[in-house]
């Protein structure tokens, strides 16, 4: 049965698709890509050679790398999910967006928080949680264009001329009601100024939230809406309807309601209830089924034309982004089986998964999609079939180079921290040795990024030359019959009523996600019931917080995790396995995700002071070829001793126990212990003028990490 | 490590709990999903993209 043959009984209407925000989204989208994979190749430069990292605060692997992920996920991919989904939303539903203004509020608006992302985050200002580091009123500026988006979004809806809301749709829907559930409960703070804010959460707590949030960022901004634009643009490309559309309707409910369950996967071996942990990892095996089936669905699409695929870079990019999509869906469940995830976690292995997925998938699969709208924005013909083809070979051979180096860096390095002799100790008891083993791997990776950026730049050029050979005309006009007063169809099945009710849907969908959150996110409210207090685990001291602020400012935590895992050769290399109840009081928690450079959970009182002044004025003084940037500024920045009373005031509103007069005292005492730390860095020839140098708190906070219980006599 | 997580397993209700709606719901949209009386809407809705441009007369 034809659309054309079902009568939807309403009067013609004559309207227009808006295309122009389109075109304002796609230019986005090339800019915002460009930006994000330069910072990306730089970055991979910075682990190659440290010299890369400048010198200069703003220009430091710790700063950009965030700008990185946020140019890539928010930026880039962003631009291009709103970009796909208001061209398609209005055609599916053959209706004009429900309003220009809110189109333009929502563009404009989303380019000012990018642009404030990256006026911050070179600066420092950070909430310290991996992929939410933006701070809190650009937080809420995210909500606010989010509630435009949707207002926009769930409007055109209502004014549709299409009963059915096509599947597409649907993967939109729970895009947009996942995302802001997500946002909003990850990113839970208190101010203490307009550029610093304290999680709400603490801890064992706080890395269940935040794993929450970033799996499924990955879930519900990498993938669903890619997999909502992949159900629309593949038929479309093909010019046939999708293999299965009921395969498309398990996929989509399988997918919203697994995908959710799925976070505590990254945080195998930690202090994690090991129930939530095994959960967490068997919902992450029971991916493989929905992702695979919607890999499938989409490649099965193309029988009949795959001698297009060899001709049609629109076919051709979105057959290889399904192919990466299936690979690093097989690889992200494979990862996340507790036996495996002991040997790739914190390794390198886990960016070249990530890369797989944000290079192999949505990177390709945008191309796919710019290749067939800009010819349709802009009246015109692809410029090069040639230069798509050398922008296709020089991506895919790139990309390669990336996941295979990574690969090796992380088995090799895994491998290498896991070594144990006969007698019981490490082979490779000095972290450094391992690191400068994979440095050759990072030289490779770089150039990989490289060819993945060259080959942005090919597409940008083609495109520019695409739409400059055409012209954006005024939107056409078009007609449609106009839905009668039910949008349900009489006599239609349940799930078909179901599709035809939006809101109900979207609630449905909501429940979805909810009920799988509601697995994490009990635990953690409920996390005292787990944990038990440790008497010797006390708050940091004034100036330790202040340190700790520092070491949040400059990304510490993206080379350093701060966890020991409970495994022999963790234990031998770092000392006592971590304990929930020693992070407590950590507003945010660090535990990170990455070790390129050691673990610091037991780094306290390991080294002398002396020691960590001259590692962080050159790490290369102490540690012979180490990769680590120099921290010059700290040498030169004053401590900002006065923002003491409100932090702490902040702290004690979150349950954190500073009496008043530890407040009213916090300078005060602050000074009294920079005073020792800098006497002590005099007596072993450190220099006086250290006193008043954000130095001093970064040491009292490294001097601090985990010496609690670290060097109790409580036991385990 | 499995009597480890037995021993610390001490909600079960809540993964239970959630298993169970999943797999009622499951079962549910997927008989839905499969029912035949469902066929002829599901191609229709298949033919979605492709039919609405031709189902618009541009001026």
């Amino acid at each position: 049965m034809s659309t054309q043959s079902m009568s939807q009984g309403g009067k013609l209407e004559s309207f227009s698709y808006d295309d122009e925000i389109v075109r304002f989204f796609v230019i986005a989208t090339l800019i915002w890509g460009a930006v994000a994979m330069l910072l990306g190749v730089t970055i991979a430069f910075q682990l190659a050679d440290w010299h890369v990292n400048l010198g200069l605060p703003w220009t430091t692997f710790g700063r950009l790398r965030p700008l990185h992920t946020n140019a890539a996920i928010f930026a880039f991919c962003g631009n291009a999910i709103f970009a796909g989904i208001y061209y398609s939303h209005q055609r599916l539903l053959k209706a004009r967006l429900f309003n220009d203004v809110l189109s333009r509020v929502h563009f404009w608006g989303w380019q000012l928080i990018i642009i404030s992302a990256a006026l911050t985050l070179p600066f420092g200002i950070t909430t310290g949680k991996e992929y939410a580091e933006l701070e809190w009123p650009i937080d809420i500026a995210i909500t606010l264009i989010w509630v435009v988006f949707a207002v926009n979004f769930f409007g055109t809806i209502i004014r549709r001329r299409e009963r059915h809301i096509y599947v597409a749709i649907w993967f939109y829907i729970a895009t947009i009601i996942t995302v802001a559930v997500l946002h909003i409960i990850n990113s839970l703070e208190i101010p203490v100024s307009l550029g610093k804010s304290y999680s709400l959460y603490a801890g064992v707590q706080d890395a269940l939230v935040q794993w929450w949030y970033g799996h499924n960022a990955v879930a519900f901004f990498l993938t669903t809406p890619f997999l909502g634009l992949m159900y629309y643009f593949v038929p479309k490309a093909a010019n046939r309807p999708v293999y299965s559309y009921r395969l498309s309707i398990i996929h989509f409910w399988s997918l919203v309601f697994i995908y959710i369950w799925a976070g505590p996967h990254h945080l195998l071996y930690t202090t994690l209830p090991e129930w939530a942990q095994t959960l967490g990892m068997a919902f992450s095996v029971a991916l493989w089924a929905p992702s695979w089936g919607g890999m499938i669905n989409g490649l099965l699409t193309l029988r009949g034309v795959w001698d297009k695929v060899r001709t049609d870079p629109v076919l051709r990019f979105m057959a290889m982004a399904l192919t990466f999509y299936g690979m690093s869906t097989f690889e992200g469940p494979l990862l996340s089986i507790k036996s495996v995830n002991a040997i790739a976690h914190f390794t390198d292995w886990i960016p070249g998964h990530v890369h797989s997925g944000t290079i192999g998938w949505n990177y390709l699969i945008v191309s796919g999609i710019l290749y067939y709208l800009v010819p349709k924005l802009w009246n015109s013909k692809i410029h090069s079939l040639k230069l798509a083809n050398v922008q296709f070979w020089t991506a895919t051979i790139g990309l390669v180079l990336y996941i295979i180096s990574m690969w090796v860096a992380g088995i090799t390095q895994s491998l290498m921290w896991r070594a144990i002799d006969e007698s019981g100790k490490l082979v490779y008891p000095n972290f450094i040795e391992t690191v400068v083993k994979i440095v050759p791997m990072y030289w490779v990776r770089a150039v990989g990024g490289t060819l993945v950026f060259i080959s942005f730049l090919v597409m940008i050029y083609n495109l520019y030359k695409t739409a400059k050979a055409g012209v954006a005309s005024p939107d056409p006009v078009f007609q449609a019959e106009a839905l009668n007063d039910s949008s349900l169809e009489h006599n239609a099945s349940s799930h078909r009523k179901l599709e035809g009710w939006p809101m109900i849907f979207a609630v449905l969908s909501l429940v979805a996600i909810l009920v799988g959150s509601a697995i994490e996110i009990i635990p953690a409210v409920l996390s005292n019931k787990y944990i038990v207090k440790m008497d010797v685990v006390k708050p940091y001291t004034p100036l330790e917080l202040l340190g700790r602020d520092i070491y949040i400012r400059e990304g510490c935590y993206l080379c350093h995790s701060q966890t020991v895992r409970p495994m022999s050769h963790e234990v031998l290399r770092y000392g006592k396995a971590s304990e929930a109840a020693e992070f407590v009081y950590d507003h945010p928690f660090q535990w990170g995700s990455k070790r390129t450079g050691p673990d610091l959970a037991r780094v306290g009182a390991k080294y002398s002071n002396m020691w960590h002044y001259r590692h962080m004025y050159n790490p290369r003084e102490v540690t012979q070829g180490s990769i680590m940037p120099r921290y010059t500024w700290l040498f030169d920045n004053k401590t900002d001793y006065q923002s003491l009373p409100k932090k702490m005031s902040v702290m004690k509103t979150l349950g954190v126990p500073y009496s008043q007069a530890d407040i009213d005292d916090s300078i005060k005492n602050a000074e009294a212990q920079a005073l020792g730390i800098k006497n002590n860095l005099v007596e072993t020839g450190g220099p006086a003028e250290a006193l008043d140098k954000e130095i001093i708190p970064l040491i009292a906070y490294l001097q601090r990490i985990g010496v609690d219980y670290g060097k109790s006599e409580v036991q385990p | 490590m499995k009597q480890e997580a037995l021993s610390q397993f001490d909600m079960p209700w809540l993964p239970i709990s959630g298993l169970l709606i999943f797999a009622i719901c499951f079962g549910v949209y997927t008989y839905w999903t499969y029912k035949k009386d469902n066929k002829e809407l599901y191609d229709h809705a298949a033919m979605i993209p492709l039919a609405e441009e031709s189902n618009e007369r541009g001026n």
